[in-house]
């Protein structure tokens, strides 16, 4: 089991951040990596429930993902489980994440991500490195 | 599913592997500028960039009686989602939530 935890500033102020990591009108515009749209969604974080999130991308190829909102505590953190369906939709692994925010007491926001129990490093980490490098260079040309 | 297949097939040779390579670091490129990225035939480099074509991998663009060739951005995006690790997920998602937060802050 391998814990995955990423880190970032944001230049907006903790209740902002936590209203734009839990509520739905907000995650459909981020959630999901760049190139990708969300397409069939329920995704209110703000309250303990179930949750899904079907991403689609140029192509038409869809991704779903699945879990359940099993702690919310606004404004500092949200944690939901989470679960990849593949083609024939059978849901695949449970994980873990949890979202934490506070002030940087600088008006800008912590904000830390950490998803805990995926099955190994490969699954945590980036393992294709040559690839996306290549992608991120070529989303440069084509602007 | 079969646009990737196809992709993974057409990059399964070394050569052709190699001239996408190319395309990705230094952008368009001519059959003729391609062909010393192996050393083989200008014939052989035409049939290589057939299949890449066929596949959708790269796309080709004519002008000056020369032919330009250059990476799909849907063909890259498809492989780059289809081995995305959870890192790579989340990393690209952060940074449209930057985004989004950036509008945001300077909407108010």
């Amino acid at each position: 089991m391998t814990d995955l935890v990423i880190s970032r500033n944001f230049p907006a102020d903790p209740a902002t951040v936590f209203a734009f990591v839990t509520q739905e009108k907000h995650l459909t515009d981020w959630f999901s990596p760049e190139g990708m749209t969300v397409a069939d969604h329920q995704l209110d974080l703000t309250k303990t429930g179930a949750w899904r999130a079907t991403m689609m991308n140029a192509d038409g190829q869809k991704y779903k993902v699945s879990g359940e909102v099993t702690d919310v505590s606004p404004p500092d953190s949200v944690e939901f489980t989470w679960g990849w369906h593949d083609e024939q939709d059978e849901r695949g692994g449970n994980s873990i994440v949890r979202i934490e925010v506070k002030s940087d007491n600088k008006g800008g926001t912590e904000f830390r991500l950490v998803h805990t129990g995926l099955v190994d490093q490969e699954s945590a980490d980036n393992h294709n490195v040559g690839w996306s490098s290549s992608f991120v260079k070529l989303e440069r040309m084509a602007k | 599913m079969t646009q990737i297949t196809q992709a993974f097939a057409a990059l399964s040779d070394p050569t052709r592997f190699a001239i996408v390579e190319r395309l990705l670091t230094e952008g368009e490129k001519s059959a003729g500028d391609l062909q010393s990225t192996a050393e083989i035939s200008a014939p052989a480099i035409s049939r290589h960039l057939k299949v890449l074509r066929n596949a959708g991998v790269i796309h080709q663009r004519t002008a000056a009686q020369k032919r330009f060739y250059r990476v799909s951005p849907e063909a890259i995006q498809g492989i780059s989602a289809w081995t995305m690790s959870h890192r790579e997920f989340w990393e690209s998602s952060m940074n449209r939530l930057h985004a989004a937060l950036m509008k945001e802050t300077t909407r108010k």
